[in-house]
């Protein structure tokens, strides 16, 4: 008798995703459930007692329910993105036409794909079970309860991975037979987790929990996490948390509940099987090809700001290059995401016009110019571009500081700008002269990570190995940034510290000019180290 | 003589009002134990039809039989009696050459007491059985290409659809490969269906070819009754006839232009 083809399905899925330990692969279960038992069974109680005493007082209180809503909410969210915001950081159909020719339904694809990546999700899956169980342990749930609460657990995420499972097949399929569908899904991978983001702000500082509580304010979020299915979940574990070996006292509501959840697994498994035919398909979507348009002003600006002529036509082309792809649109506006929600959901974090010129040459700065310049070429053919042609080298990389600061330093001047007007009671001087500050300082943050970007050079198309490089670089900066802040506040260097009777934002004002002019200094001799690197590159 | 392929106004058209004809009503006959060509300059609807024939995709309209299986109400039949090496496969690179055949032989069925033998001959077919347990991603291109007629022979179809299969190979891979079309062909007794714009191999290979642009075949015959059609000597002049060229004093026109030297 075949085998099934989900089965098929699943052990290849299993295998390619377990190809980086081969060597231990038949091992590797049995390490797994092993490491699994003893965090069950010794590490999760062990580190819940540290806190077990105020979860005891906490899971009788009113907050105790919107909390695991939001805990569960969040779970269940990031569960649900995760194979979404896999899929679309590497949008690949290759392998679409390997099923599509082979005697294969696509609900057995869909499904085999799903259980091959199982084994991981379940590491996910009894982490955090295990954790919930080891907090109720000390209420003495009877084992009905416990096993209820266990299949609570596991049923909601199983039904959170499959949901995504499910719609990365489909965003897969759709996106993936383009260039520019590929390239709106490396976008959407970034964004993507802004929402989650977000909700974690609006718990640390929004005052979402307190907001839950509040039967005068909670209408439409209680209402929205109320249809969810994680929210189900929170209702039957904090039920039944509350009353100890009495499931009679919760019997018809965690009954309904559970039979709710329950319903709700069998639907989506039953619709994600209906969507397979959609989600494997190699039936072209579109035929439109992007189209460049003349250049307008906006290019011949930059074009004149280059310098005109070819290092003007240059530095337009690597504008072009630039800006025609959404996913580097897409990280400048994750970062200006992130300083809104701040704004929006830490309550004052800008009361001084000191607050936005530290917080952002902190974060914000580092943060931006390392997604603007921290990829130097997409694969290395472009390079051998410049390599090829006279100076090309000197050129380009000349070109792409200029590019850098003409993208990075407007956004950065304006983040500082709206962050200043933020503060209350602020003068027109203050307003400037942190515009002005924030200009300098992304100046010098360019220089630094195009230098760091040029030496350590990341010439992958994929889109992970870019994010790693971009990301080993970001640290540098960050704490180089945060060294100086502290070599500045804590070892004397601070002008505030020399000159007492300064004023203290003109102190503050002048460190961070000096700190800048550090970071300036640093920044142009990486420059130049990556330059030669660049030019001397096999 | 048996016919194995057979297509009746078999078409496929994208786009809103259907305005671009991938494949336009083609009628064609392919027999047992034959190898046939399909020629095209690129985007003539090529892959579309190896797509349509193997079930990858739907027709807008017409239909085709493959082996006598019908493309639109036997699917699984039609894709047990083919094996596909398509223009630009995607391979599991995570996965040994083993483990990847394996996987394909799983997926068309065959007997798992006879797989592991089918495998290891395949695998010393192509002088790749001491790189078996080798990840797919160290493979070089011609390797990888070995790998998927491997993987397009696993289940012993009778018919082959090779799409550009030797356009990725350097000359002695490519060699090889054609050596052993011509084997399957005159030896196994396959039906091997070739796409390719690679005129030679065509040439080599096939008892008879097509043309196709733009969705339509234009010539069908053997390379010599083509000729022939065309007035021509040679199978690039008769393709260069039949689907349109750019004129030699065109070629250069672009140096007479002022300043164009650098």
């Amino acid at each position: 008798m075949p085998v099934p083809k989900w089965l098929v399905v699943a052990r290849n899925e299993y295998r390619i995703h377990t190809s980086s330990i081969r060597k231990i692969r038949k091992y590797f279960p049995f390490l797994t459930i092993g490491l699994l038992v003893v965090y069950v069974l010794f590490i999760a109680p062990a580190v819940v007692s540290l806190f077990i005493d105020d979860f005891l007082v906490f899971i009788i209180s009113v907050a105790a329910v919107p909390m695991v809503q939001i805990i569960l909410f969040m779970f269940f969210f990031y569960l649900m993105l995760f194979p979404i915001s896999d899929t679309l950081r590497e949008v690949k159909t290759e392998q679409l036409e390997i099923f599509l020719a082979s005697p294969v339904k696509p609900s057995d694809v869909l499904l085999g794909e799903f259980l091959g990546k199982m084994p991981f999700y379940t590491i996910a899956i009894t982490v955090i079970t295990g954790t919930f169980t080891a907090l109720l342990n000390p209420l003495g749930l009877d084992v009905v309860q416990n096993a209820i609460i266990i299949i609570v657990f596991v049923i909601t995420f199983l039904s959170a991975i499959w949901i995504g499972t499910v719609i990365a097949a489909i965003l897969r399929t759709k996106l993936g037979k383009s260039v520019r569908g590929k390239d709106v899904g490396r976008a959407l991978s970034v964004i993507i987790v802004l929402p989650m983001i977000a909700v974690m702000y609006a718990i640390i500082g929004g005052g979402l929990i307190e907001a839950l509580i509040d039967p005068t304010t909670s209408g439409t979020v209680r209402t929205f996490l109320g249809m969810l299915p994680s929210s189900w979940g929170a209702e039957i574990f904090v039920g039944l948390a509350s009353n100890p070996n009495n499931i009679s006292a919760f019997g018809l509501e965690t009954l309904t509940r559970f039979g709710s959840l329950i319903a709700f697994f069998v639907a989506v498994l039953w619709l994600g099987a209906k969507a397979a035919n959609r989600a494997y398909s190699l039936e072209s979507t579109t035929f439109t090809a992007s189209k460049a348009k003349p250049d307008g002003l906006f290019y011949k600006t930059v074009k004149y700001l280059g310098g005109g002529g070819s290092s003007g036509t240059l530095l337009a082309s690597i504008f072009k290059d630039y800006g025609r792809r959404l996913e580097n649109l897409s990280w400048i506006a994750y970062v200006v995401g992130l300083i809104a929600m701040l704004s929006i959901f830490l309550s004052d974090p800008f009361s001084s016009p000191r607050d936005p010129l530290v917080i952002l040459s902190l974060m914000a700065i580092p943060l931006l110019t390392g997604f603007v310049v921290g990829t130097v070429s997409r694969g290395k053919e472009t390079l051998f571009l410049y390599r090829k042609s006279p100076n090309g080298v000197g050129r380009f990389v000349k070109a792409r500081l200029l590019q850098g600061w003409l993208v990075a330093v407007p956004i950065a001047a304006a983040i500082m700008a709206v962050s200043t007007i933020l503060v209350p009671q602020v003068t027109l001087f203050s307003l400037l002269i942190n515009t002005i500050w924030g200009s300098i300082r992304t100046m010098a943050s360019v220089a630094f990570l195009l230098g760091l970007a040029l030496l350590i050079p990341v010439f992958a198309e994929e889109s992970r190995e870019r994010t790693l490089g971009i990301i080993i670089n970001l640290q540098v900066i960050l704490f180089t940034t945060i060294g100086l802040e502290i070599g500045f506040s804590r070892f004397g260097l601070s002008f505030r510290r020399l000159l007492p009777n300064l004023e203290p934002f003109t102190g503050l004002l002048l460190d961070h000019l000096l700190q800048t002019a550090i970071i300036s200094l640093v920044g142009i001799v990486l420059f130049y180290l990556g330059k030669r690197k660049l030019s001397r590159i096999e | 003589m048996k016919i194995l392929i057979r297509t009746d106004k078999l078409s496929k058209y994208y786009g809103k009002g259907s305005e671009i004809k991938a494949v336009d009503e083609l009628d064609l006959e392919v027999y047992e134990g034959e190898t046939f060509g399909l020629l095209g300059p690129n985007g003539a609807g090529k892959t579309t039809t190896v797509r349509l024939l193997n079930c990858i995709i739907k027709p807008t309209s017409g239909t085709a039989t493959v082996n006598g299986h019908d493309i639109l109400k036997e699917e699984t039949d039609v894709k047990r009696v083919t094996g596909l090496l398509a223009e630009s496969p995607g391979l599991y690179e995570k996965l040994s050459a083993h483990e990847f055949l394996e996987f394909m032989g799983a997926l068309y069925d065959v007997p798992s007491d006879v797989l592991p033998e089918r495998i290891d001959d395949l695998l010393k077919l192509f002088s790749l059985y001491d790189r078996r347990d080798y990840l797919l991603e160290g493979y070089s291109r011609g390797m990888k290409q070995k790998i998927l007629i491997a993987a397009a022979l696993i289940h012993d179809p009778p018919i082959l659809f090779l799409d550009e299969p030797t356009s990725m190979l350097d000359p002695r891979a490519a060699l090889m490969v054609k050596d052993l079309i011509k084997g399957l062909a005159d030896r196994a007794g396959k039906t091997i269906f070739i796409c390719s714009h690679i005129l030679p191999v065509v040439e080599e290979l096939c008892d008879r070819i097509g043309i196709i642009n733009q969705g339509r075949l234009i010539a069908l015959g053997t390379i010599d009754e083509i000729i022939t059609q065309t007035k021509t000597k040679t199978l690039e002049e008769a393709f260069i006839a039949i689907t349109g060229g750019v004129e030699e004093k065109e070629l250069l026109a672009w140096r007479e232009q002022k300043g164009a030297g650098a």
